[in-house]
């Protein structure tokens, strides 16, 4: 049999087994939330916080196994994890020479952490597992989505006269997931911007003093200067929701596009999103440290000031 | 209209409109990145970095869209 | 804001774990890993020096052999064109002595030759002058009255003279 007539015989398999597991167990409408909820009845203990917590196990457990005996001809997990950190180096390097050594930490931290959230959200049971609790759901998704399966066949797993017509929670109760990935949390992301923004605005200080403050008090440049001075200041603020959003957009959007996959058609349909969603996670994670550098990297640059004059002596 | 009509029109809106800019920019952007990959494909790995870098930022509108979206249909807003 | 999630505590917490997982990060991965890079670079760097280092001095090795097999060449011509001269000048003075010889032995064959016949030539002039005297003797005795005899001796002896 040749790999094409197989691949094509695998798909039809995935698509008739996707509609059989749709017909036989029915599903409730996709709970999607927007904020991270509060699980095991710990006030302000979030499930993101939770998976935050192994994610930093994990990562910690990594470097601890990777340096624990360390060689100087690597391999297995050291050789690894060098890999991953000089080819991160080098390439911030590549952006900016002068600052990456100082921006390391803080760079590779929030590709690694990042990076490793963005990827738990696609493993098994992220946003499937949950608590069910009396109430209705303040955030669960408001689409009155009509189920295009429901009732086609008598299901044995059909909930009887009465009780719940979905397997998960009764009536009146909603799920409370388990796992929700971490920067799906806004907390998380506006976290994340902020260090980020304060860490552009520290090098900036740190490379040029006080003179940094010229970019945005421009008192030299006339009522022009004064203007864009005040620009530069809201497009500097202004990175801080940039941030937050762009890496909480496309994960939540992520996961929001998977879950009404699989409400449309399980198996089949689902796989060439989570190809591109483990894509995008490497994405976002890559572009949120390197716009950090490259933000750091005009930062310290010289900025302004022979300029303004040039332009002052033209009017 | 009621509130509900309102609102799945206001959603619908939200994302439809703010891909419009981003679909037309990412376009723009990926085309130039071609052409010079074409003229020059040593570099090709440096265009390929940067235009991600350049589509990141035409997303991100697209993708403030997309949670402005989400917010009016899960009735957030 | 709340509907979003967004509160004060689970900011902090979040700001608190980021920074943490960095520290923890930075002393347990970050600054080990980059300590070892630098090391292997330094080492990398050092071995190629070192190998620079060999392939001078492998270089001036060479060139002191090269000196060497050249100055030996040249004194083993040296030596070759002395010994060359050597010989050709014992040759010659081999063959002017050759010649000298040979010389001195055709000289002395030559006077000896000339001694010899000089002295056959005597003796040959003295037997001729006995036989001559014998013979005219005889003659006298026998026809010692034929005077006219005495002119024919002197004529057959000044032939003589002259013949020598």
């Amino acid at each position: 049999m040749s790999s094409r007539n197989r691949n094509i015989l695998i798909v039809v398999g995935a698509i008739i087994a996707g509609i059989a597991a749709r017909l036989l167990f029915p599903m409730g409408q996709p709970a999607i939330s927007v904020k991270a909820e509060e699980i095991f009845g710990i006030p302000n203990f979030t499930n993101s916080m939770f998976v935050l917590l192994l994610v930093d196990i994990f990562l910690i457990v990594i470097a601890f196994l990777a340096t624990r005996n360390m060689q100087m001809v690597p391999k297995g997990l050291q050789n690894f994890m060098e890999w991953v950190l000089e080819m991160m180096f080098n390439f911030f390097s590549s952006i900016n020479k002068k600052w990456t050594p100082a921006a390391f930490p803080l760079l590779a931290t929030i590709f690694l952490m990042v990076l490793v959230s963005n990827w738990t959200g696609l493993l098994p049971g992220f946003g499937s597992i949950g608590f069910c609790h009396a109430g209705e759901s303040h955030a669960s998704l408001a689409l009155n989505i009509q189920d295009p399966y429901a009732g086609l066949v008598p299901s044995p797993f059909a909930a009887a006269e009465g009780e719940s017509k979905y397997l998960g929670c009764q009536p009146g109760e909603s799920i409370v997931e388990l796992f929700r990935a971490p920067t799906a949390d806004l907390n998380l992301t506006l976290a994340l911007a902020l260090i980020a923004v304060f860490a552009i605005e520290y090098f900036g200080f740190r490379a040029l003093g006080v003179g940094y403050l010229g970019k945005f008090f421009n008192v030299k440049g006339g009522a022009v200067g004064f203007i864009v001075g005040i620009f530069e200041f809201i497009s500097e603020i202004a990175r801080i929701p940039a941030f937050m959003f762009r890496l909480f957009g496309n994960i939540f959007a992520g996961e929001v596009l998977l879950i009404v996959m699989i409400f449309l058609l399980p198996l089949a349909l689902p796989i060439p999103f989570y190809i591109f969603e483990v894509f995008v996670g490497f994405i976002q994670a890559f572009i949120f440290s390197v716009l950090t550098i490259a933000f750091i990297g005009l930062a310290t640059e010289h900025h302004g000031d022979d300029h303004s004059h040039a332009e002052g002596a033209h009017h | 209209m009621d509130v509900e009509a309102a609102r799945l029109l206001a959603t619908a809106l939200a994302i439809g409109l703010a891909a419009i800019g981003p679909g037309i920019g990412i376009g723009f952007l990926v085309s130039g990145a071609l052409q010079a990959i074409g003229r020059n494909p040593e570099a090709q790995g440096t265009i390929v970095t940067n235009m991600f870098i350049g589509i990141v930022f035409a997303e991100a509108l697209a993708i403030f869209g997309l949670v402005i979206a989400f917010l009016i249909g899960f009735g957030v807003l | 804001m709340e509907e979003l999630g967004l509160n004060l505590p689970k900011l902090i917490y979040q700001i608190i774990n980021f920074v943490l997982l960095m520290v923890i990060l930075y002393a347990l991965l970050y600054q080990r890993v980059l300590a070892m890079l630098a090391e292997r670079r330094q080492r990398i760097e050092q071995s190629l020096k070192d190998a620079e280092q060999v392939k001078l001095q492998l270089a001036n090795a060479r060139r002191d052999y090269d000196a060497e097999i050249a100055k030996a060449r040249q004194e083993a011509a040296t030596i070759v064109a002395q010994a060359q001269e050597r010989a050709r000048a014992q040759e010659a003075e081999i063959v002017a002595q050759a010649r000298r010889e040979a010389e001195r032995v055709r000289d002395e064959a030559r006077t000896q030759a000339v001694q010899e016949r000089e002295q056959l030539l005597r003796e040959a002039k003295d037997q001729i002058a006995e036989l001559v005297t014998l013979t005219a003797s005889r003659v006298l005795d026998a026809e010692l009255k034929a005077s006219g005899h005495d002119k024919l001796i002197a004529e057959s002896l000044s032939a003589l003279g002259r013949r020598n």
